[in-house]
């Protein structure tokens, strides 16, 4: 045998070897080739960032921030009225030019572009390159929210990322209770202490008639749940709570589930120093009064301040174990800036996962008996070496998948078994040509040598096509068309390697020169 | 075993009546089309889509009564008791599926009310659950939580395979469940009528994107196809397999209407698999056209050019197209519901694709050669000698490209 031979034969050990470790599971990696969703049972979900719910906020804070600075500079206090997400109106009192809020606007609203109406008020509209910048941060505030809910819930290998179109692509492999995970994601956690004004009503008009005058434009009126004598749920009231927002939900420094004293399950809460300070700041200047936990623009409890508190608390309300367990998880891992809009969700149940993986896998070992016996059925000889090109495929396809860390999907499956049915092509091709150089006479070595070399251009256009269309279909599918698209891009790469290098060696081992074989099993 | 060896099929002849045969088969599918509509899938038209398995028989007429506007039907073999139910667009983006579910699992166990359903609910609630009442006494701390999510974990294992409890008996014969778990579990562990197998919503904004990358993935990559193979041919070649392409893609498309089959993503992918896999037979035929014609030293004509390649590739185009066809016919008897359209409609893309090879593209290849006056006939040596007398127009400029394309 002559030294090339053995290179060949050396580096065909090195690749079957190689990809077969990579299969192999070990401790560290009890499952190298990943399950797609469809058949581990998990949720795949497409999710909206409702970005105009930030430039919404950043507009309040404009006019906020206005109204405080014409304070402080002792200029008389505009109105204020917005008129989309991220354009607000300011009207000075008659008589005053609008002139003189300039300066404040330059220093203290530099996002904002501020232009005079014919009527002599002021529009402020948020600069472009500043909105953009806050739907970006808005984006990658929300990734990071829903990463840390999420790897607070214990999901394994989560994918969390951002798609154009502010969207968010969340997939959980695994997850058995979509129910309870979306609404973990979803609820954006916007925690707020707010002082309570006047007496809960069972409807808005009461309760604001019960706001004194003063205080009837600075409020707004929010519902909440209302209790019985024993604390359970009886309707829903509605409270007054001023408008200003001393302490949120990004001072807490903890949160975590505890038993209230018949074993009732709450939220305890401990503040960071700033929020300790501010916290402590708002309950010892409002003792005797009520202080409203507001959870997504909805009281959640309003307890009495009795004296000042300052770096913890508790959130009382009629929460189950689980959702107290919950509150306090969305809590720890910080609000989304932003609602989320389900747009796509897709759950696959775990029975329906092992039922997919086990007819999938059992109609692709009778599809590939099928095609070993068919090969050794039409080529006999060369039919062995068909076939263990297929298997030496078969390792390269399941290696490759392992080593790239991508998921098998069923798609998946069926498209290693149909790959595999498309890579006996190649030897076919070449077979044939074989057979047709021994009818036209040639002789066994001759025969080889042709088929291979004449098949070689065939070969490369037939995949070429088929790689083609792969790529389109990598690039039009999701989930689990994706998988299949990569799993038929491998495998037919991998046949070229095996149908033409590999199955060349076979033959060129099996030819002898020495006995010069007048006879070839094909 | 050799088969189909030296064949002399005239498969030329045949071409019009092949040409006839697809052009009904093609509108027998479009009637259908017509006369029942597309029957849009969830990823296209958007809406929900859920799978359910219940303990017992479905109980069809309580979900009729509940969900009036729904499409409800059986989903798999009888014995499943499981069902599939298909509910319209919504015209605005919600968790529409979860809220159906949420509402059936309200209405359909009314005795369960305030109890834990661990046929619905999943491992983390259980856990809460256990946690709560610490039968075992492990406290509060993260050890405990360790220890009662694996007992979570196993029951909830269990109910996989198992598909759904249907008694408590499964429930505390789970290992691990010990007697103080098996008495938490009696008493506040309710085994609801059913188990979500599947749950989707797909908006009207994702589906309507959906249905135009679909388009536009199989148009431009059928192109794709075209201008890949009149660079390494030539543009007769090229056309014909447009032509080809769009021939296998409508057939299998007539063929998922006759059947009233969903238009599905996995159909998509099937359709793109069909433009990539089913052009490879007359790939290697035409290859070996080329070829032909660089060796021949006699005269012949297009039709019968092909009709050589044709033969001699017809055992190669047997034998790999029945591979692909065992495969499939594997992956329809054994794959399962889920990829069994996926594989009807490729089975029927692969035939239509070793058929339109020996029928569509020499119909195609024979029609442009006649319109261009002849250029791909050969005219061999020996003619050549004989004409050169009174040289037809087309004869010395057929020549120049062969012999570039023999480089």
């Amino acid at each position: 045998m002559n030294r090339s031979l053995w290179w060949k034969i050396i580096l065909i050990i090195a690749v079957l070897v190689g990809f077969a470790a990579a299969v192999v599971p070990t401790k560290n990696d009890p499952e190298p080739i990943r399950r797609g969703l469809d058949l581990k049972g998990g949720t795949h979900l497409v999710m909206r960032v409702n970005v105009g719910d930030a430039l919404l906020l950043e507009a309040d804070q404009g006019m906020e921030s206005l109204k405080n600075q014409a304070k402080a500079n002792s200029l008389p206090i505009p109105t204020t009225r917005r008129i989309n997400p991220s354009t607000f109106i300011a009207t000075p009192p008659a008589g005053i030019s609008a002139g003189q809020y300039e300066t404040i606007a330059k220093d203290y609203l530099p996002t904002f572009d501020m232009s005079v109406t014919p009527e002599g008020a002021m529009q402020f509209k948020l600069k472009g390159p500043a909105a953009s910048s806050i739907k970006r941060d808005t984006i990658d505030h929300s990734v990071e929210t829903i990463r840390n809910r999420v790897d607070a819930l214990g999901v394994t290998e989560p994918i969390i990322a951002p798609e154009s179109g502010n969207r968010i692509v969340i997939q959980l492999p695994g997850v058995d209770d979509p129910a309870r995970v979306k609404d973990i994601i979803k609820t954006t956690a916007q925690l707020q202490f707010r002082i309570v004004e006047g007496t809960p009503g069972p409807d808005t008009k009461t309760t604001l008639a019960s706001v004194s005058d003063s205080m009837k434009n600075d409020v707004d009126i929010l519902p909440g749940t209302r209790e019985d004598q024993l604390g359970r749920v009886a309707g829903t009231e509605f409270y007054a709570v001023r408008k200003t927002i001393p302490v949120t939900g990004t001072d807490l420094k903890n949160a975590r589930v505890q038993k209230g004293r018949l074993g009732e399950p709450n939220v305890g809460f401990s503040l960071t120093p700033g929020g300790a300070k501010k916290f402590g700041e708002l309950t010892g200047n409002n003792v005797g009064r009520r202080l409203a936990i507001v959870l997504d623009n909805k009281v959640v409890s309003a307890p009495t301040i009795n004296s000042r508190i300052d770096d913890q608390g508790v959130i009382e309300g009629s929460f189950t174990t689980q959702q107290a367990a919950d509150l306090a998880l969305v809590l720890r891992s910080g609000s989304l800036p932003a609602s989320l809009t389900t747009l796509e969700e897709r759950t696959v149940g775990p029975s329906l996962g092992r039922d997919s993986i086990h007819q999938g896998v059992l109609a692709s070992l009778i599809g590939f008996i099928a095609l070993v016996l068919a090969m050794l059925l039409f080529y006999k000889g060369a039919g062995v070496n068909a076939v263990l090109a297929l298997l030496l495929n078969l390792v390269i396809i399941l290696g490759m998948l392992a080593i790239f860390k991508a998921t098998l999907t069923l798609p998946g499956i069926a498209g290693i078994i149909l790959t595999l049915g498309m890579a006996v092509d190649s030897n076919v091709l070449v077979f044939e040509r074989i057979r047709e150089e021994l009818r036209e006479g040639k002789s066994v070595r001759a025969s080889i040598e042709n088929g291979f070399s004449r098949a070689f251009g065939t070969i490369i256009d037939t995949h070429m096509t088929t790689i083609i269309s792969a790529l389109f279909l990598f690039q039009f599918g999701t989930g689990p068309i994706k998988g299949f698209a990569v799993t038929l891009l491998i495998g037919l790469s991998a046949s070229v390697f095996t149908a033409f290098f590999v199955s060349r060696v076979i033959f060129d081992l099996w030819y002898n020169p020495e006995r010069r074989p007048k006879e070839i099993s094909i | 075993m050799q088969i189909f060896v030296n064949t002399k099929y005239d498969f030329v002849k045949y071409r019009f009546w092949a040409v006839a045969f697809s052009l009904v088969w093609i509108l027998i599918g479009a009637a259908f089309y017509l006369k029942e509509g597309v029957n849009w899938g969830i990823d296209f038209a958007g809406g929900a889509s859920i799978v359910l398995k219940f303990q017992n028989q479905v109980p069809l007429n309580k979900l009729r009564a509940e969900l009036t506007d729904a499409s409800i039907q059986q989903y798999g073999k009888p014995e499943e008791n499981s069902v599939l139910i298909r509910l319209p667009e919504q015209h605005k983006e919600t968790d529409y599926a979860g809220q159906i579910v949420a509402k059936l699992h309200n209405d359909l166990n009314p005795e369960g009310a305030g109890k834990f359903d661990l046929n619905f609910q999943g491992r983390d609630g259980l856990t809460e659950l256990l946690m709560q009442d610490d039968p075992d006494h492990k406290g509060t701390g993260p050890d405990a939580r360790a220890y009662y999510a694996q007992i979570a974990e196993s029951v909830v294992a269990k109910r996989s395979e198992l598909g759904l409890f249907t008694n408590m008996q499964q429930v505390v014969s789970t290992p691990g469940v010990d007697t103080g778990i098996a008495s938490v579990l009696n008493q506040k562990v309710h085994l609801g009528s059913f188990n979500v197998l599947n749950q989707e919503t797909v908006g009207p904004q994702v589906g309507k994107e959906l249905q135009q990358k679909a388009i536009w993935a199989v148009i431009l990559s059928t192109l794709a196809m075209g201008v890949y193979l009149w660079l390494r041919f030539d543009l007769m070649f090229g056309v014909a397999a447009v032509v080809c392409i769009v021939h296998d893609v409508s057939v299998s498309l007539a063929f998922l209407g006759m059947i009233h089959g969903e238009f599905s993503l996995d159909i998509v992918a099937a359709l793109l698999l069909i433009v990539g896999y089913s052009i490879n037979d007359t790939v290697v035929t035409y290859d070996r056209v080329r070829e032909n014609r660089r060796r021949t030293k006699t005269r012949a004509t297009l039709e019968e050019q092909l009709n050589l390649a044709m033969n001699q590739t017809l055992s190669r185009t047997i034998l790999t197209s029945g591979s692909v066809v065992i495969v499939l016919i594997a992956l329809i008897l054994f794959g399962g519901k889920v990829i069994h359209e996926f594989a009807w409609i490729l089975l029927i893309g692969v035939i239509a694709g070793t058929y339109s090879t020996v029928t569509i593209v020499p119909a195609v290849a024979i029609a442009w050669n006649r319109i261009g006056g002849r250029k791909h006939d050969i005219a061999g040596p020996a003619a050549r000698r004989v004409e050169s007398s009174n040289p037809p127009p087309s004869a010395p400029r057929a020549e120049t490209p062969r012999k570039r394309k023999a480089v």
